[in-house]
């Protein structure tokens, strides 16, 4: 039974494969033939950064490229091998994030078929399996993020620390992980010499009912015994390595490439203020605004309900970590002021994380929640697209259009929290916690 | 460490490409290179005495940093060199012009093409003795700072073979609104063809789609800001084969005539309301703040909730 199981999922992971590699060959297809390309803009970008790169020069003097030369790096095959080089790199990134899923899921003892269902979710997602073969490098940023929770799932700080400090030189938003990553470090979880026990999906169902008040993050008194407890050798470890490994990438290519670099691979993102339509609830304001410096009030205004939602998640449900990271990066993707299509590929990567502990009915709960989402994303593309490729003047509809999104993102959040059995990842050591705390 | 390592693998085969380059050498081959930023980047610089620059526009772009149409007129009238040639000194008035026909937009919405048709046309008498020659067709748009040409998909253009050269100069950065943002100027270069001065052809017309941006026009009242384009500049640049060397002669054409008759283009790009400012910003911030509360609300209440008979059973 087991072993027909196993074969499910790598007949899946093989079907995956095919799947990519024919979308892949069919892009060179349609990029020869079609007037409109397959491959996405920004694969361009990152093929010319790749040979300006191999040819000795900075990634940045092709503008608009804006991530860290690690990823031009990767690209540099292109103009050697074959320019379809990095679509199979983030393809196999993309069935690598399917491959971890299933590992996550497993460590936490979720039943194979399960797991196969949810790693599905990812791996025949449309949406996801287009965005690695056109191009598109998020899926390797994914499967980094799904690497540091296995690798914190076994013990291995140190190989966490090293990859979290990559990813977030990488691309920035990962750092809205730290704080979570660093509240489950808990002297409680994790022990010296051994490795921290992971609560299985099974036993969870049956105890969370009665356990849920001593282990809940939520829990005011566990929070502020987590925060006395905040400054420990795990945590102050895990935050300088990958701190170090952060500013040494950062330091290194800043050496190579100078202020270039820093602007258009960090300041850009953490600065950027698109008045561009996109999805964001901000962009028309930030349009209207933008022959005006904004005010510090201004500025705080929009901060505020951002870090505000953050905190709380953070706090409410660091334990249950992927739960926490999924909640994070949708709320975050939601307020964020600028929002691409992109981005939701960030939370579509945990989605399958927290299926099995979701109660909401894939009938009709689960896909009405599914609709809706589409539907205000469509809704939205369809003023989107009135507006850029029809030249109307829809700026008010299309700004209604992203405030009903951010409706949309905050019930579907809502509904899955509501919906969510709270499950702390790591089971509590007893005897060296009761020592510790008392 | 491991890039170092790398780039000493590859730096080679680029080598053995530079040196190939350099040897070949010709205009031809650098004007495949032809964005702005390609021409500065690449090692391989055209020989300048047999070939002078490419590009007209950069010419220009040496001496001025903005553009500026007075500078740019005062630049064609005083500092290039047009209409001296030796190889046809005195034949200079038969010379045939290149005019404009037509100028309008195609498509709709942020993205679309600006077409112009351009007539080349012979006297009725051609000049016989001019040695062999090659001419080409150089037209100059000035765009206005509410549109922009992106190098990258010229680049696109000039590999698929639509235009012989073609290079953008000004400001290029492609995401400024229009009013942080400095105009640019597109220059296309097109072969017209092998001993046109000398030929029986009558006349040759040119038809060029040019694909264009609007960027993010200033706030207006009637939610729409019209972008004016003016009509091209056009040059005609011949390679006369001399005796020691070959010849670049170039001749200017002036709108004039029927010309003038022409109507340049106009965009019209949507663009937001002033009187939006305050509603807009009101309801955006009201509606952040009300949906993080609804999260704060429900992560506080509705997590103490782990209702184990509601689990999916899979």
């Amino acid at each position: 039974m087991s072993a027909m199981k196993n074969i499910s999922f790598r007949n899946l992971l093989v079907f995956s494969a095919f799947l990519r590699l024919f979308l892949i060959i069919y892009g060179e297809w349609q990029d020869t033939h079609m007037e409109v390309r397959y491959t996405d803009v920004d694969y361009l970008v990152f093929s010319d950064a790749a040979s300006l790169m191999a040819s000795g020069k900075s990634p940045y003097q092709r503008s608009t490229y804006r991530y860290s030369p690690l990823i031009a790096f990767l690209l540099i095959p292109n103009s050697i091998i074959h320019h379809s080089w990095g679509k199979f790199i983030f393809s196999a990134s993309d069935l690598l994030v399917g491959l971890l899923i299933h590992t996550i899921l497993k460590l936490r003892g979720v039943p194979q078929s399960i797991s196969t269902y949810c790693a599905m979710v990812w791996l025949v997602n449309p949406f996801t399996f287009t965005i690695g073969t056109r191009g598109n490098c998020e899926p390797v940023v994914c499967a980094m993020v799904l690497w540091i929770i296995v690798c914190l799932m076994n013990g291995n700080l140190l190989q966490a620390a090293v990859w979290y400090g990559l990813v977030v030189h990488l691309r920035i938003y990962p750092i809205i992980y730290a704080l979570p990553i660093i509240l489950v470090l808990d002297p409680l979880y994790f022990q010296s010499g051994k490795k921290p026990a992971v609560i299985d999906w099974s036993s969870s169902r049956i105890k969370s009912a009665f356990k849920s008040s001593s282990t809940k993050g939520g829990d005011p008194h566990h929070t502020w015994v987590s925060l006395t407890r905040l400054v420990t050798v795990r945590r102050l470890m895990f935050g300088l390595v990958s701190g170090a490994v952060f500013f040494c990438c950062t330091g290194f290519f800043f050496y190579l490439y100078g202020w270039e670099f820093l602007h258009e691979a960090l300041l850009y993102h953490l600065t950027r203020t698109d008045p561009r339509h996109n999805f964001s609830i901000y962009f028309y304001h930030i349009y209207l605004q933008y022959e005006h410096e904004f005010s510090a009030l201004e500025k705080l205004i929009s901060f505020l309900p951002q870090i505000i939602v953050q905190l709380v998640l953070i706090f409410r449900f660091a334990q249950d970590l992927p739960f926490c990271f999924f909640v994070q990066t949708l709320a975050f993707v939601a307020f964020n002021k600028v929002i691409t299509a992109q981005y939701f590929v960030w939370f579509f990567c945990l989605l399958p994380l927290i299926l099995p502990w979701c109660s909401m009915k894939l009938k009709w709960k689960g896909l009405a929640c599914n609709f809706l989402w589409m539907g205000a994303q469509t809704h939205w593309l369809i003023w989107g697209y009135l507006l850029e490729f029809k030249g109307k003047h829809v700026f008010i509809q299309l700004w209604l259009a992203s405030l009903f999104f951010l409706a949309v993102n905050t019930f579907v959040l809502i509904s899955i929290i509501r919906h969510h059995t709270y499950s702390p990842v790591f089971k509590r050591l007893e005897r060296v916690g009761s020592k510790k705390t008392s | 460490m491991e890039l170092r390592h790398c780039r000493i693998h590859i730096s080679p085969v680029l080598g053995i490409r530079l040196i190939i380059l350099a040897g070949i050498g010709s205009c031809v081959f650098v004007s495949s290179f032809s964005s702005e930023e390609a021409l500065h980047n690449s090692n391989v610089e055209p020989n300048a005495a047999h070939c002078p620059e490419t590009y007209i526009s950069k010419s220009y772009f040496k001496k001025h940093a903005y553009l500026l149409d007075p500078d740019f007129q005062d630049f064609m009238a005083h500092e290039l060199h047009t209409g001296s040639c030796e190889a046809l000194q005195d034949k200079l008035n038969l010379v045939p012009r290149l005019s404009i026909l037509h100028q309008h937009l195609i498509g709709e919405g942020s993205h679309r093409r600006l077409s112009s048709s351009i007539r080349f046309k012979s006297l009725p008498e051609s000049l016989p003795e001019v040695p062999a020659h090659f001419c080409e067709a150089i037209i100059i748009e000035r765009l206005p700072s509410g549109v922009f040409a992106d190098p990258f998909e010229l680049q696109h253009l000039l590999q698929r073979g639509v235009f012989a050269d073609a290079a953008v100069f000004g400001d290029i950065n492609l995401e400024l609104p229009s009013f942080r943002s400095n105009r640019s100027i597109v220059e296309i270069h097109l072969d017209i063809g092998p001993n046109i001065l000398s030929g029986h052809k009558n006349e040759v017309e040119i038809n060029i789609e040019l694909p264009l941006h609007a960027r993010y026009p200033p706030l207006g009242k009637r939610g729409f800001s019209a972008v004016q384009f003016g009509l091209p500049d056009l040059f005609l640049r011949c390679s006369i084969e001399g005796k020691s060397h070959n010849e670049s002669c170039l001749f200017m054409s002036t709108h004039g005539g029927a010309e003038s008759q022409v109507v340049a283009a106009v965009w019209e790009v949507p663009c937001g309301i002033k009187e939006h400012e305050g509603v807009v910003s009101v309801i955006t911030f009201i509606t952040a703040i009300v949906s993080a509360l609804l999260i704060v609300l429900t992560s506080i209440h509705y997590s103490d909730i782990t209702d184990c008979n509601h689990l999916k059973q899979s």
